[in-house]
């Protein structure tokens, strides 16, 4: 049986419709993310799980059973807020006491689980301090030991991280990481941050407008991204126009500009034989070769508009024949790279089954 | 330059001149009372020509001054309790409910603080004529409780809109029902305003003379209502005693709210 | 289908699908104690303005038309208007100072404006109708000193008065004004005096305009309080400067004349809310209390 199921979710408010047609399985321990912007549906899927908003059509299956009847405090589901929610009144023991003290477990019981949590999150010692006390970082930890203090086999987490600074958001994500090993809880994360869902997530869930582009591994939205949304959140990305020529079997023929025609590049999407197109590249894909290269491989003509170092990296921008905006990464010691400067003509190839083609 | 204190140069002590002459224009009369409150004279000499307590005796031995502060303490009590809870119900309506008209409903709650008090005293006076409620506690308390009323929902709003709603979904979450998270987390949470709500509805109806005068009968009035009656007759030193011990409350409650907000802080 | 934000999902609750009751009837309690105990007799007393003796405009035009109530009404916005101006030139350079003084002496004053606020208010009269008595120590020490040959009369009349009432305003000016000159950023006088400006130049073209939202404001509630008060003017001022809060309690109190009574009531009123509606458009909240 599938652990948790989500069923044609759709949340309307009044006319506007926040999320449609979600279907998403979830198994036992695995860690699933939500990525998208703000205003995607992806908070709003998250709400309806954890209780606060009821669907307006669909079902959430919990080992087969229905969850949408039962209200927030029963659904038995752990959660981390974006904002930092610990009791303000209670101490750190008391705050991850509290989900035990609601269902009245002897004080033994309870004693030893706050211990045995403050471990897991590495804050022994900080039991009798207030949340007032702790920094942000320190803040959201003990939210986590108390959103698992009831072994819930849920857990949802909106944001956790999005009110630390860079270095701090890191050190916890790995937390999490190991926290996820060693407690084996089933997590649903909620993010916009794709450098964050790619280090944290077994699959990741890309929304964008209400619905779900795309359900996969990192390396497979990377490698093989349905939608161009999916091409442009997750990782970087070039764009170039271009028409498409012919189409069968997943490939494309298409046509760049007035003369070059690139062949067989994977094709997402239905367009007709001339319809217009965009053809996506990796900026780390492309090599670069100074002047131009006759016409019929796959290569785009560009003049370099900037040079940026970025340590092991250089990124060059170029502007393509067409007007297009380009950029490419190359590593440091690049050859060509070395002696490039503003205004050259340089010639961008690419392997065309790397590629895709999304229909416009 | 002339929001840096160290470079504000002659002016700065001119500044500081008339805060000094402000703030002891402010403090020495009510040093003044209290030490007259203590001197011999009869017509409130001062200095006075020497020390007693006989103001405090007689106030003391007085039924009548005791039994108006004690009606005072007994009504404001009532009025406290009162306004928390009808406050704290109408505050979550407020905050966290949705409909039409709230905003206009928010401003009615606090026009009673902006009506002169003259104003309402006199309509329910007349209100009262007619039901039989002047010289009770229960008009007393109604009465007080429409001017503590807007002081108890400014404070108790104002604590729940700083509450983040998130902190009471988490506890949700934990497993405690809604009202049960309401009692454990977010009524802890407020209890500042809670607090500085019962504080200032006490005081509202403590100190009110106005309503009180209206209201009182010759068989029940507040505290207020007899110094009023007095000092139209003369300004005798006993007044100047129970006037100390009102400072001395007034005091302590300053207090108990400073200390209370420290001890929030740390 | 549309791309949402949360402000954007709750204006789409509030205006497309407004949820008329939600948590409305929390507010019912304290609602149905304003509309009996407030609203019901303060309309059913401006109703007697016109209903009593009988119905008409009478009360309205004997309260009008004569001189003597005339000059109580003008006397009552003089006196306001006198303890506004006193208490803004005393309040503003208080503020200022508040504002930019080292915190700890500025706490001292703080707890005395506090003190001052919650002390009994009819301790803080009673205090100066002793200090400004023909025996008071205010009469003694200016004949001590040789000032005077004769006790000056500072009770029972306009000096009593505005006295008191400025004694009583201050706080409400100080606080509000404290709180705008703090907001203005010490830089933007700098740039000022950067820019060539002598004090008296970045005093009145930079600081004062700055500040003068909040002395506005400020003034305004003051003014409005002053108007309806009642026991101070009662006890410090004399009978030939009765206010407007006085003339009502008479009507009611001496002369049980409720038609002319509700007419005196519903001018106060109507001055009251209009200042108010002034306060509110000008700065969208208006916070007063009055006595």
């Amino acid at each position: 049986m599938t652990f948790l199921q989500i069923r044609g979710l759709r949340k309307d408010y009044g006319i506007v419709t926040a999320v449609r047609d979600v279907n998403l399985t979830v198994e036992r321990g695995e860690f699933m993310t939500f990525l998208g912007p703000s205003g995607s549906g992806k908070s709003t899927t998250l709400y309806i799980l954890a209780g606060f908003e009821n669907p307006t059509v669909g079902d959430i299956l919990l080992n087969g059973d229905s969850l949408i009847a039962t209200p927030s405090h029963k659904r038995n589901i752990g959660m981390v807020f974006q904002r930092y929610t610990l009791f303000p009144h209670l101490s750190v023991g008391e705050n991850i006491a509290f989900p035990l003290k609601v269902r009245r477990l002897p004080k033994a019981e309870i004693d030893a689980k706050v211990a045995k949590m403050l471990k897991l999150v590495r804050l022994e010692g900080f039991e009798d301090r207030k949340p007032a006390q702790m920094s942000g970082g320190q803040q959201q930890r003990v939210a986590l030991a108390r959103a698992l203090a009831y072994d819930p086999p849920v857990l949802l987490m909106d944001e956790p991280l999005s009110a630390l600074d860079k270095k701090l958001r890191e050190e916890i994500q790995h937390e999490i990481r190991r926290i996820h090993q060693e407690t084996e809880v089933t997590i649903l994360y909620v993010t916009h941050d794709q450098e964050e869902a790619l280090r944290l997530s077994d699959r990741i869930a890309v929304f964008s407008r209400g619905v779900i582009d795309q359900i996969g591994t990192g390396p497979e939205l990377y490698a093989n991204p349905a939608t161009r949304f999916v091409a442009e959140f997750v990782g970087d990305s070039d764009f170039v126009d271009c028409r498409v020529l012919s189409a069968q079997n997943g490939r494309a023929d298409i046509a760049i500009g007035s003369g070059l025609t690139i062949r067989g590049v994977p094709m997402h999407g239905r367009a007709a034989a001339g319809g217009a197109a965009a053809l996506m590249l990796r900026p780390e894909r492309l090599s670069l070769a100074r002047g131009s290269v006759g016409q019929g491989s796959a290569n785009l003509a560009a003049t370099v508009t900037d040079i940026t170092f970025l340590g092991s990296n250089i990124h060059v921008a170029a502007a393509a024949e067409t007007g297009e905006a380009l950029s490419v990464r190359l590593p440091f010691g690049h050859e060509a790279a070395s002696s490039l400067s503003r205004g050259d003509t340089v010639s961008l190839g690419f392997d065309p089954a790397s590629a895709h083609v999304f229909s416009a | 330059m002339l929001l840096n204190f160290d470079r504000l140069g002659a002016w700065k002590w001119i500044l500081l001149g008339i805060t000094g002459l402000t703030a002891a224009f402010l403090i020495l009369p009510i040093l003044f009372i209290a030490a007259l409150s203590f001197g011999s004279s009869q017509w409130l000499i001062f200095p006075p020509p020497g020390w007693t307590l006989k103001w405090y005796a007689m106030f003391f031995a007085d039924p009548r001054w005791l039994e108006a502060a004690g009606t005072s303490f007994y009504i404001a009590a009532i009025v406290t309790v009162l306004s928390v809870l009808l406050g704290l119900v109408a505050s979550f309506g407020l905050v966290r409910g949705r409909f039409i008209g709230k905003e206009g409903l928010r401003a009615l709650f606090l026009t009673p603080m902006i009506l002169p008090v003259v104003v309402l005293a006199v309509a329910l006076y007349a209100f009262f004529l007619r039901i039989g409620l002047n010289g009770t506690v229960t008009g007393f308390v109604i009465a007080h409780l429409v001017v503590a009323l807007p002081f108890s929902i400014l404070s108790i709003t104002n604590a729940l809109e700083g509450f983040d709603k998130s902190i009471e979904d988490a506890a949700v979450l934990c497993g405690a029902s809604p009202l049960e998270a309401k009692l454990r987390v977010t009524l802890p949470s407020i209890s500042h305003g809670l607090f500085s709500a019962a504080v200032f509805s006490f005081l509202t109806s403590w100190d009110e003379v106005v309503l009180a005068i209206f209201m009182a009968s010759p068989t029940l009035q507040t505290l207020p209502v007899k110094i009023w009656a007095t000092l139209r007759q003369d300004l005798t030193p006993v007044i100047a005693a129970a006037s100390t011990l009102l400072i001395v409350i007034t005091i302590a409650l300053m207090l108990l709210v400073a200390l209370l907000r420290k001890g929030l802080k740390s | 289908m549309a791309l949402l934000t949360e402000q954007e999902k709750i204006a789409a609750v509030g205006s497309i699908r407004p949820i008329r009751s939600r948590n409305f009837a929390l507010t019912v309690p304290a609602l149905l104690l304003l509309v009996v105990f407030f609203i019901l007799p303060v309309v059913s007393l401006l109703l007697r303005s016109v209903m009593e003796p009988e119905p008409g405009l009478q009360n309205y035009e004997a309260l009008l038309g004569s001189t003597t109530y005339l000059k109580i009404f003008l006397n009552t916005f003089s006196v306001s208007a006198l303890v506004t101006a006193v208490a803004l030139a005393i309040g503003f350079p208080v503020a200022w100072a508040l504002a930019i003084m080292p915190p700890r002496w500025a706490s001292i004053v703080f707890a005395v404006l506090l003190l001052s606020m919650w002390t009994n208010l009819l301790t803080r009269t009673y205090a100066w109708m002793v200090l400004l008595q023909r025996t008071g120590i205010i009469n003694k020490t200016l004949m001590g000193l040789g000032l005077i040959s004769e006790p000056l009369p500072l009770v029972n009349n306009l000096v009593g008065v505005t006295i008191g009432m400025t004694y009583i305003m201050l706080p409400f000016i100080i606080l509000p004004l404290y709180g705008v000159i703090r907001k203005i950023d010490p830089a933007i006088l700098q740039a000022a005096a950067l820019c060539g400006a002598t004090r008296w130049q970045a005093l009145s073209r930079v600081l004062i305009p700055l500040a003068a939202p909040g002395m506005v404001s400020g003034a305004l509630m003051v003014f409005v309080m002053s108007l309806g008060y009642f026991v101070t003017p009662a006890l410090l001022g004399g009978t030939a400067n009765m206010m407007l809060a006085e003339l009502i309690a008479q009507f009611v109190q001496s002369l049980v004349n409720w038609g002319m009574g509700g007419a005196a009531a519903l001018v106060l009123l109507v001055v009251t809310l209009a200042l108010y509606a002034v306060q509110l458009k000008l700065f969208g909240t208006a916070r007063m209390e009055g006595r």
